[in-house]
């Protein structure tokens, strides 16, 4: 199987260059992940493609948090509160990964499927049409 | 000079240590020596604007509205002015000791000069209110301040005439006087008031109000001293007689007695070159200043996190310049930036876990690399051994901590604020070691600003980027101790050792019940002990305000003398007599310029000479005053004179005659002890003139 997970889409642009840029290089990491996971690799490559996409999805976060509080956006206790989780999971993760030395590759992804959309799918969407309608 | 700064470090931690048993470190007095001087401040200024309702600006009216606000309305009037002058005491103390601990910690280099620079502006313009707050009350002492005061001034060149030459006698000052030091009690307190808020600009997140239950006991020891000692007012001046003993608050007019006894031009050396010395310490002495953070662009996607955590605003967001899709970007301005690293420790891309490309964080320190730092950790993990391995992050302004055994590793930082939250969760998860030590400096001593503080906080979950729940707090240890502390951060280490050894043991994070029930014992016990202790420093430090105000007091004029002032302001006849033009000079004149009497302007200087008793005790010739000499020729001069008959003689040449005097009179008057007697000259009532003594007789 060689088709990627993630496509990035023109209809995901969501007209904030910043966030559009993130969200591409972000798919790019999280297809870069999902391939390895395909061609069997070692648990330490899949460490490494978490600990990647950790350092930019952390990054990613503050700088959404910080636009959030830019436009006093009134979902920002809750968005923020999601960030942390997500955070704690992801770290959860790729420890897990790292701690056992294998993994399994469903359930991995299935894992980091679930933690992926659960952000994205919802509270997402609402932020970035808040600040789209703002600007 | 390093020495002088060390011993000053090791007498203000053993003061601290004392301070912080007695209030605990929240409210330690000496962490918030800036805050305290703020909050004193705005005492003092409260206070004022009560007390100048009620003020009223003349000769006597001064004195007289004083005297009713202290005592007609002792309750609100009265205990606001004691007030106003011992939170003004306290204002110096603290400021004194500010300045101390700032020198003593080395705390004025590079952009820190500002503060330094600014500071002292403001304490000299403190010294400017506390005098003419002292002038306003027209007592026995405001008269002392006037005339030493306006005696000191008049050393400067830049003033024209004499300023003692109004406080002569008690004819001579107007009620205009007063009205003139209201203005300047309250526009140089305003002054003031902008210079401190420039004074905390460079800072982030400054402290200007000290913790609420130490404000409160502070403002509650001012009301015992006001109630018990409260602040009055001297016998009301009078320029007809000369201070001897009087109460002097030396935190204010701590130099009048040295400008009355050394004069006003050493004083001003003094003073002045004091002045210069301090301002110049952060040339003088050179520090090695470490490469400030720099910004890698390709990791900084402009969150911001960075600018909000630097202590000294020397990090902003600027627009992007590599032309990524990215709005902002972070800008360090190197002059201002400390190389403390706190924006390394902020910034989210600084997660040791990034393994596939390099550990480059969007803002790092050129010499302090976070990569080494992670390649130091995995170097010396496997190295550690026993069952409680500890990493201490140390920085390096703190108390020194050499790893006592192999179980222990040492990695010094310029600030623990430095250390990024998710490299302690690294050292933890990656299990390269059991528990990690944050050591930093204590508050008051720490030589970067707030490191320690947003430490704490994202460890505690309150501040970005925090610490991720999932490691054990208990695994997790602060150390603050200052660099004299080097037991402290022993001791702090041991005990955390110990804590994670009991946890091991335990299978668990319980804690042995007894020993919490002796400790909990314990800290009753000194919870009590610690009330008494507060109590007494807070006495203590308004005793030293209260009294020092008005104690020891300063002999002024020894018992037994007099005084006499001589002073005039008089003009020399002219050089060259006045010319009237003739209507034919007129005329070739142009027709703007047609002035009918030509007059040089210069004059000749004023030669006076004054004798007492047959001696001759001054003897001088004045120069005229003004650019082009033809201002008055302008003699003061305060002697000291035994109390009994004296026989005066005075002499003035106002012309150009090589010899001999125009005016040559003597006076036998009858000096009583402490009795000034102003000499004036007035050619129109016949040349010299006796004020406040009655001439026993005047010859001509």
């Amino acid at each position: 199987m060689t088709a990627k997970l993630l496509e990035w889409r023109d209809a995901y642009a969501l007209g904030l260059p910043e966030i559009d840029h993130e969200h591409q290089q972000m798919i790019a990491e999280i297809n870069r992940l999902h391939e390895s996971l395909d061609h069997n690799a070692t648990a330490d490559d899949v460490v490494d493609c978490l600990g990647e996409i950790l350092a930019h999805i952390s990054a990613h976060f503050a700088l959404e948090e910080k636009n959030m509080r830019a436009a006093a956006y009134d979902g920002l206790a809750e968005h923020k509160a999601d960030h942390e989780r997500l955070l704690d999971e992801l770290h959860t993760i790729a420890s897990d990964v790292a701690d056992r030395g294998r993994y399994d590759s469903a359930v991995l992804a299935a894992r980091l499927d679930a933690w992926f959309m659960k952000h994205f799918g919802s509270l997402d969407a609402r932020l970035h049409r808040a600040l789209r309608v703002r600007r | 000079m390093k020495a002088l700064q060390a011993g000053l470090r090791a007498a203000l931690e053993f003061l601290s240590d004392l301070l912080e048993w007695a209030f605990g470190s929240r409210s330690n007095p000496l962490a918030q020596l800036g805050a305290l001087g703020w909050f004193f401040f705005w005492i003092v200024a409260a206070s004022g604007l009560y007390l100048y309702v009620f003020f009223d600006t003349g000769v006597t009216q001064a004195y007289a509205s004083v005297e009713s606000i202290t005592h007609a309305q002792w309750w609100a009037g009265g205990i606001l002015r004691s007030f106003h002058r011992y939170a003004s005491d306290a204002l110096i103390i603290v400021v004194l000791i500010h300045l101390l601990r700032e020198f003593a910690y080395d705390r004025f280099h590079g952009p820190r000069a500002f503060g330094w620079i600014t500071g002292m502006v403001a304490l000299a313009l403190a010294y400017v209110c506390g005098i003419s707050g002292y002038w306003m009350v027209w007592d026995q002492l405001a008269q002392y301040i006037a005339v030493i005061t306006s005696e000191w001034l008049d050393v400067l060149p830049i003033f024209a005439g004499s300023i003692a030459r109004n406080f002569l006698h008690s004819g001579e000052l107007s009620g205009r006087f007063f009205t003139l030091m209201v203005y300047i009690h309250i526009a140089v307190p305003l002054a003031m008031l902008a210079v401190m808020w420039l004074h905390i600009q460079r800072h982030a997140v400054s402290r200007i109000n000290p913790a609420r239950p130490l404000a409160l006991a502070t403002l509650g020891a001012l009301l015992v001293l006001a109630l018990v000692f409260p602040a009055v007012s001297q016998a009301p001046a009078n320029l007809d007689i000369a201070p001897t003993r009087l109460g002097i608050d030396w935190f204010y007019l701590l130099t009048l007695p040295g400008v009355e006894r050394w004069g006003g031009g050493p004083m001003w050396a003094l003073l002045g070159g004091t002045a210069v010395v301090l301002a110049t310490f952060p040339w003088l002495i050179r520090r090695r200043r470490p490469p400030v953070a720099v910004v890698h662009l390709d990791e900084c996607n402009g969150c911001g996190r960075c600018v909000e955590d630097c202590p000294f605003t020397a990090v902003r967001l600027g627009p992007r310049s590599d032309g990524l899709s990215y709005e902002q970007e972070a800008v360090v301005d190197p002059d201002l930036c400390v190389s403390c690293g706190i924006c390394v420790g902020a910034c989210p891309t600084s997660t040791p876990f990034r393994r596939a490309t390099a550990l480059i964080p969007g803002i790092e320190l050129p010499d302090h690399p976070l990569a080494d730092m992670r390649a130091a950790i995995l170097a010396a993990s496997p190295a550690l051994s026993g069952a409680e391995r500890v990493i201490v992050f140390r920085c390096t302004q703190s108390a020194a901590l050499a790893a006592p055994d192999p179980g222990v590793a040492v990695f010094d930082v310029p600030c623990v604020g430095e250390v990024p939250p998710s490299f302690v969760d690294f050292a933890l998860s990656r299990g390269h070691a059991d528990g990690v030590m944050l050591a930093g400096c204590r508050e008051e001593a720490c030589y970067q600003r707030l490191g320690g503080r947003w430490t704490e906080a994202r460890v505690a979950g309150t501040r970005d980027p925090r610490l991720r729940e999932r490691v054990p707090r208990e695994r997790l240890a602060f150390s603050w101790a200052a660099t004299t502390q080097r037991a402290v951060r022993l001791a702090d280490l041991a005990r955390f050792r110990a804590r994670l050894h009991a946890r091991a043991a335990a299978g668990g994070p319980t804690a042995p019940e007894t020993a919490r029930t002796v400790w909990r014992r314990n800290v009753r016990s000194l919870l009590a002990l610690r009330w008494g202790a507060q109590i007494a420093w807070l006495a203590a430090f308004v005793a030293v305000a209260g009294f020092f105000s008005i104690a020891p007091a300063h002999q002024s004029l020894a018992p037994g003398e007099a005084e006499i002032k001589l002073s005039l302001a008089h003009p020399g006849q002219r050089r060259i007599a006045c010319r009237e033009l003739t209507p034919q000079e007129l005329a070739k004149l142009p027709i703007n310029m047609r002035r009918p009497v030509n007059c040089p302007r210069a004059r000749w200087p004023v030669a006076v000479e004054l004798w007492i008793n047959g001696r001759r005790l001054l003897a001088g010739s004045y120069a005229p005053t003004g650019v082009w000499s033809d201002g008055p020729s302008v003699v003061y001069t305060r002697l000291e004179v035994p109390a009994g008959p004296l026989e005066l003689r005075l002499r003035l040449r106002d012309t150009g005659r090589p010899e001999g005097f125009d005016y040559d009179q003597s006076f036998a008057v009858q000096l009583a002890p402490a009795q000034s007697l102003a000499i004036d000259f007035r050619p129109d009532n016949g040349g010299f003139v006796l004020h406040g003594a009655t001439a026993t007789g005047a010859r001509p």
